[in-house]
């Protein structure tokens, strides 16, 4: 019997090409954006997972206050005074490790190139069991030694061995290569993390970074840099939950006042979110977004199929009425139509592993990953996702057809009582109603990173070419001469230099108040060193007064400096109820912060307020000093051609600061880096969306086939009776307009909501009659889509002889 | 062999009432050969599938085998039905997707047969019939005649007592349409029971008995004289 139903399944397909192709390659579409979606979400929730102990390592981050107004909700890095508290003040972990990331010019030899060196406690390589090629972890222990992976010994020594060799760091630390290990899989977060990422190629004992830069080895609590990592392994016996109150009760106990101005508290997560952290740091919860896209495109796969499998089925009345007539129980016809559905789900999913073994290999090959299709390890998984499948698209159909009485079906009842016809109209709503939904999503998302984009041209992006890691001994004592031969270049119109540049995504932040020492009313202002000629570079006017000259004394940071002049935003202004911008030159604010010598701040210029952090962000209140003491980038602006000018900008470097290379990009890059996750999400969503919108197609252009077939009789008669092609074409078009209408209104409110979550992450946001005209305008596409699908076909039959559509029958 | 008394079939649609069957009493006994007959309407076909548990009547009894089952369900008589009745359509209803041996082994697919006695009895059917070198073929392959033969030989693998045939040769010529009346009358004289409605005065002749319907009455019965 179920050899027999299979054999029927097969030839049904055989028979019906069209409608078999189109229900093969949908399910298959729609099944391979599942799997694929599933895969990826699973790869990217189990990165890590190779190390022994991974199950008991955690990372502590950061938790921010929200008034802190950061953009973040949280950050996974912690305060480098942490590990050591916890290793003295908890007994029971014994394995704690900061991994701090700088970059350092690395030189081998002749050969230097910038490297991210990571600088970690001993511990390190306990928790982590990386596989030693030579050497062994003690290597650790020893302050002049550093340990590489085997990639990067290939890049500096070939094939040689490399155990003994120098590097140098910034041309003057030299450490012994004392280990080599294996390249760490790229399934590690080491790697992959969106944020984090960078490869394990150099390490070096921590003693090291206070040898080289008088870091004091117990860590600080002032500064919270996205690249300082802490881990933890617990013991077998202790969890997540026992880390996250000891953690939390070093925040209360240790944590200075200040820093409980910013942060909530400290953050445990295993090991293995460390690699999607990112999402949650944003709060977007992106790899459950994906499943869900791919669940969703899968439902629309099935609907598709469900629909044109209903309208097949009532051409298969008699059938069913011959075997019910025969003594076939409902049960047993269930079975044979459930079987066939399986049969051409499997079928499906056959083509779709097909279609994923390339798509995951140029996915691979794009994004640097490992994603596998372990058939052993899935194989249930992917049996029941046929299943399932199978028979949630086959069960309705199967249901309409077999419960009819056998001479109901012997007389094909079913077909001249249009049974299922509302059903079919519905699961068309559906299927429209969730590409719409996904449209009009996409959509919305296309014009707010547009918008944010756009806002991003207020400063002169592609004019200005950057150059990085400037505040390094032996480069920042020559920056007055590197500005002055740079300014001599044709083309450079301007070179101002900053701590950092507009989009960076960096914040530094003091408190200040009107009135000396009342935290009462303070005001946290967020600041950027900068050099005279920032505001010109960059394009910023001044409302009033004028930006810091180097002539006058006051308006020069330095380490003993009690009084700076400074620039301020309207928005500074406006916090600090100093009044309108005419009126607030040489008004005075005070630092309650008592970290240095500044105590004083006077307004010298007012800037209008915009958005300098990264445009996800709320706009902030920020002033803006000269400080030579911190200039890290330079920021060129150029007039007339670029790469030239660059050429002569590396000549220059060249000239005066031979030891280093140049680390220069365009500022375009600096703003891309913001823009790409948005894009990338965009992207994403509109693949996806684009899928589920062919994939309703495809449905209705099947269905809309079908049941013009189903019609040829009434269409000849009417034809006969003085219908003209037109009346016939806009017959067939409507009975699929009227569902399509009705997943338009469910669709976009929904679209709505799930929009404006999106748009509540973004400081400045489309409008919502903007949104609503947007949303509108996917709608009306996908209504236009559908019809000229329906309607190419409709106008074919309706041209056609009506002696031949009365032949028909 | 089966027994109606007093039945009644009603279709209802919406406003209109339409009764196709009115008080009919029919006793047919084991190994009888009845013809029904009467014009267009008169309720013949649909007397053919209350005795062939297609369809339920709305009032009156069927006794099958001293069993009342003019209550039953489809369950139950579905289970009756293929324990006791072949059924051979005008139109022949055979399943264009399987072969003709397929289409045969349909009728003994759901009496948990072993697979080999299946084909052992749809192989000696064939035989029997004269359509074993179609066995192969698909339906949409065989002439009319030929597939009313496989109709025939669907209706008789599964050695039912009672054959029921709706106009068999309704969709024939008339060369063929004597082949399957002489394959009915071979069945008969077997053993077999069989109800047929016809049109064909001609082919009402093979009968023992007549019944004759107008407007869903039994008007007349006439037994042929041995």
């Amino acid at each position: 019997m179920f050899w027999n139903n299979i054999k029927i399944a097969l030839r049904n397909l055989k028979k019906n090409k069209l409608y078999a192709t189109i229900n093969v390659v949908g399910l298959a579409l729609g099944l391979a954006l599942y799997v694929f979606a599933s895969l990826l979400a699973d790869y990217e929730r189990t990165h890590d997972m190779f190390f022994r102990n991974a199950d008991r390592i955690y990372t502590v981050g950061t938790s921010v206050l929200p008034e802190a107004n950061l953009g973040i909700r949280d950050i996974d890095s912690a305060h480098t005074a942490l590990a050591p508290l916890i290793k003295a003040e908890i007994a029971d972990i014994q394995l704690v490790a900061r991994s701090l990331r700088r970059e350092y010019l690395v030189r081998v030899d002749q050969e230097s190139f910038y490297e991210r060196v990571r600088f970690v406690d001993p511990e390190f390589t306990e928790i982590f069991d990386f596989k030693f090629v030579s050497g062994d972890p003690s290597a650790l222990q020893d302050p002049s030694s550093v340990i590489i992976s085997e990639a990067f010994s290939q890049k500096y020594f070939g094939d040689s061995d490399p155990i003994g060799k120098v590097v140098t760091l910034d041309n003057k630390h030299d450490f012994h290569i004392a280990a080599v290990i294996e390249d760490v899989p790229l399934n590690s977060h080491f790697n992959s993390a969106i944020l984090n990422a960078s490869v394990l190629d150099i390490f070096i004992s921590f003693q090291a970074l206070s040898r080289i830069s008088d870091y004091n080895p117990e860590g600080e609590w002032d500064n919270l840099s996205v690249n300082d990592l802490t881990y933890v392994q617990l013991p077998p016996q202790l969890d997540g939950d026992w880390l996250q109150a000891q953690a939390t009760s070093l925040f209360d106990r240790h944590m200075p006042e200040a820093g409980k101005d910013v942060f909530s508290g400290f953050k445990v997560r295993p090991l293995k979110k460390a690699n999607l952290v990112i999402w949650e740091m944003l709060g977007l919860p992106v790899m459950t977004i994906i499943k869900l896209l791919g669940l969703l495109v899968l439902i629309v796969a099935c609907v598709n199929y469900t629909n044109l499998a209903t309208a097949q089925a009532l051409g298969r009345s008699r059938e069913v009425g011959m075997r019910k007539t025969m003594g076939a129980s409902q049960r047993q016809l269930l079975t044979q139509f459930l079987v066939e559905s399986i049969t051409i789900t499997a079928i499906a999913m056959l083509v779709a592993l097909a279609g994923l073994e390339v798509i995951i290999q140029l996915f691979n090959n794009a994004t640097n990953k490992i994603l596998t299709l372990s058939y052993m390890s899935t194989l249930p998984w992917l049996v029941m996702t046929t299943l399932i499948v199978g028979v949630s698209a086959g069960a309705y159909p199967a249901w309409l057809i077999t419960r009819a009485s056998p001479i109901d079906a012997l007389r094909d009842v079913a077909r001249k009582t249009k049974k299922g016809t509302r059903f079919r109209a519905v699961m068309i709503g559906v299927q429209f109603a969730i590409s719409v939904f996904m449209l009009s999503v996409v959509a919305i998302m296309y014009v707010q990173n547009q918008k944010m984009e756009d806002a991003s041209y207020v400063f002169p992006r592609s004019e200005i070419y950057t150059l990085q890691r400037l505040n390094v001994e032996g480069i920042s004592e020559r920056l007055d001469t590197l500005q002055t031969e740079l300014k001599n270049i044709p083309g450079v119109e301007n070179v101002a230099y900053s701590i950092w540049t507009p989009f960076d995504q960096s914040n530094s932040s003091t408190n200040v108040s009107t009135v000396p020492g009342d935290s009462s009313n303070k005001v946290s202002l967020h600041i950027l060193r900068i050099s005279p000629e920032f505001f010109d570079t960059y394009d910023i006017p001044l409302l009033s007064g004028s930006a810091p000259t180097r002539e006058m004394a006051n308006d020069m940071y330095s380490e003993e400096s009690e009084s700076i002049n400074v620039v301020v935003n309207e928005l500074a202004l406006e916090q600090l109820s100093l009044g309108p911008a005419h009126e607030a030159i040489n008004k005075r604010f005070y630092d309650l912060d008592e970290d240095d010598n500044l105590k004083e701040f006077v307004i010298k210029g007012v800037v209008p307020s915009q958005n300098i952090v990264g445009l996800h962000n709320d706009i902030h209140p920020f002033m803006f000093y000269y400080d030579p003491t911190n200039h890290w980038v330079a920021s060129i602006r150029i007039r007339g051609n670029m790469l030239s000018t660059v050429a002569s900008i590396e000549k220059v470097w060249k000239d005066v600061i031979p030891e280093y290379p140049m680390q220069g990009r365009f500022l375009d890059e600096t703003f891309e880096e913001v823009f790409k996750i948005f894009r990338a999400m965009n992207m994403t969503l509109a693949g996806f969306a684009g899928l589920a919108l062919i994939l309703a197609l495809i449905g209705l252009f099947g269905l809309a086939a079908f049941m013009a077939a189903q019609r040829t009789k009434e269409i000849g008669v009417r034809k006969v009776l003085g219908a003209g092609s037109m009346q016939i074409a806009r017959l067939l078009v409507w009975q699929f307009t009227k569902p399509v209408l009705w997943a338009l209104l469910v669709a976009l409110p929904l679209a709505y909501f799930a929009s404006a979550a999106y748009l509540t992450f973004f400081a400045e946001r489309i409008g919502s009659s903007q949104a609503a005209v947007i949303m509108l305008g996917a709608g009306v596409f996908g209504v236009l889509f559908a019809w000229g699908t329906v309607a190419g076909h409709a106008i074919r039959i309706a041209q056609r002889n009506p002696i031949q559509a009365l032949r028909y029958e | 062999m089966l027994k109606l008394h007093d039945l009644y079939k009603v279709y209802r649609t919406d406003d209109v009432e339409t009764v196709a069957l009115s008080g009919v009493n029919l006793e047919i006994n084991q190994g009888d050969f009845i013809a029904v007959m009467g014009p267009s309407g008169c309720g013949k076909s649909t007397l053919l599938n209350i005795i062939g548990m297609l369809d339920s009547p709305s009032d009156g009894s069927y006794c099958f085998l001293d069993e009342d089952v003019a209550g039953y369900g489809e369950a139950q008589l579905s289970v009756i039905r293929k324990k006791n009745i072949g059924f051979i359509f005008q139109s022949f209803n055979l399943i264009d997707e399987l072969t003709v041996a397929e289409n045969i082994e349909l009728a003994l697919l759901y009496h948990d047969m072993p697979a080999a006695e299946r084909t052992r009895r749809v192989k000696d059917v064939m035989d029997r019939i004269g359509i074993a070198h179609r066995a192969g073929h698909m339906p949409g392959q065989l002439s009319g005649g030929q597939q009313q033969r496989v109709a025939v030989a669907r209706a008789i693998v599964g050695d039912q007592p009672l054959i029921l045939a709706d106009e068999p040769t309704g969709n024939l010529d008339s060369v063929h349409g004597q082949e399957v009346m002489d394959m009915l009358r071979t069945l008969h004289s077997e053993g077999t029971t069989i109800v047929m409605v016809t049109h064909s005065p001609a082919h009402a002749d093979y009968a023992q008995r007549t019944v004759n319907l107008f407007d869903g009455y039994v008007v007349t019965e006439n037994t042929r004289a041995a």
